[in-house]
């Protein structure tokens, strides 16, 4: 996905908490660390600061960068035994799109081929549930996938829909959802008092 | 006290919020909008405070810590402005989608939700997208999704009263079945004063 100014999705990515390492001292950042007394960062200091004020100051070499653990080795095992099970949900719904951004500035070079080969084990499995789960409800698993791979999810399960809509011909011309429900009935109250 | 960016990443959630609910347009939220101008204002501060320092110790060889505060509040200022924007265009991709859904007048609780500003937004937009219909002579609003047949049977919903159709007058009243042209009949379904009728 690019990288675009106005993209919703990519500045709540942002916001995501990683812990990093400060080379230096930072004047007036005291309230970044919940632990600190004074109104500066020490130093050596361990503080967790949102991505998008790391990904700066990591450019300009002022801070190291330690990876989420959610990227560590034990986590990767998981997904090498069984890529489809794991809850990366719950662990950060931007898994995929926040390692992009880390790998780059990150040590550790192997961030980005994980990454590649977690999406291809678990593409596949979510593929086949999109097309055939029911259309109604929400299906159970939702909860394990992040917020890209729901969007991949959804986008399969938009086009069986519109199959199925096709298919089976159903109204086309359709009042702007926008107006709500409410608006309807009060349309219909008000011919019964005319009549 | 500035928060790095916790009130603004609110904001895009609430942005969020207002492209996903379909059923109504949620009201501008002026109040978290100011906070995070204010916000805003004392990142600014905080930068110019850790600048005036930078200049009274200029020749230390080792970086200044100065100027990692300064960055950061630097980047803050910048976060902050990004997230007001994508609130604002958001809602603006969203008002231009209902100058094309109910048409020039909107509904009276939907503009209640507006601000003043995205009031005035409107109607340059929909002033706009106006007067390009009547240069090229065609409505592009209606037809949306492609025709099969260009008569509809619809059944009158709301209460329209003489309606003038097809250069005649046509009295709808409710619960009547109507046959009329579906270029016609398209912006009254949308606007929910018609629905269309299968037999």
């Amino acid at each position: 996905m690019a990288n675009n100014y106005y993209d919703l999705d990519d500045i709540l990515m942002e916001e995501e908490y990683v812990s990093v390492h400060f080379r230096f001292e930072a004047k007036g950042l005291g309230v970044l660390d919940p632990g600190s007394e004074h109104d500066d960062i020490e130093a050596g200091a361990v503080v967790d600061i949102p991505l998008w004020l790391a990904h700066d100051l990591c450019l300009r070499k002022f801070i190291t960068i330690k990876l989420p653990y959610f990227y560590n080795e034990r986590i990767r095992k998981e997904i090498q035994a069984d890529a489809s099970c794991v809850d990366l949900g719950r662990w950060c719904p931007y898994f995929y799109e926040m390692g992009l951004r880390l790998a780059p500035i990150s040590p550790d070079q192997t961030l980005g081929s994980f990454l590649l080969y977690c999406l291809q084990r678990r593409y596949k499995e979510m593929l086949c549930k999109s097309l055939t789960v029911a259309l109604t409800t929400a299906p159970k698993f939702l909860t394990l996938l992040t917020k890209e791979e729901i969007q991949l999810f959804e986008a399969a399960r938009d086009s069986m829909k519109a199959y199925n809509k096709w298919w089976f011909q159903g109204a086309r011309l359709e009042r702007a959802p926008v107006l709500g429900r409410k608006r309807r009935l009060n349309a219909l109250l008000s011919s019964f008092e005319l009549t | 006290m500035a928060m790095f960016g916790k009130k603004g990443a609110e904001l895009v959630r609430e942005a969020k919020q207002t492209l996903a609910t379909e059923d109504q347009f949620r009201p501008f939220n002026q109040d978290l909008f100011e906070q995070v101008v204010k916000e805003t204002d004392e990142h600014y501060a905080h930068l110019q405070e850790r600048m005036s320092q930078i200049k009274a110790n200029e020749s230390s060889e080792a970086v200044d810590p100065n100027f990692v505060g300064g960055c950061a509040q630097h980047r803050s200022v910048l976060r902050n402005k990004r997230c007001l924007l994508a609130y604002v265009n958001a809602r603006m991709s969203k008002i231009k989608q209902l100058r094309w859904d109910l048409g020039a007048v909107l509904p009276d609780d939907i503009t209640a939700n507006l601000s003043s500003t995205e009031r005035t937004f409107f109607q340059g937009y929909s002033e706009a997208l106006s007067s390009y219909m009547a240069d090229i002579n065609l409505d592009l609003t209606v037809d949306a999704t492609p025709p099969k047949d260009p008569y509809v049977q619809i059944r009158v919903i709301g209460n329209l009263g003489e309606v003038l159709l097809d250069d005649q007058e046509t009295s709808l009243l409710p619960h009547s079945i109507h046959f009329m042209t579906r270029t016609e009949a398209e912006p009254l379904v949308m606007q929910g004063l018609l629905e269309i009728y299968q037999g």
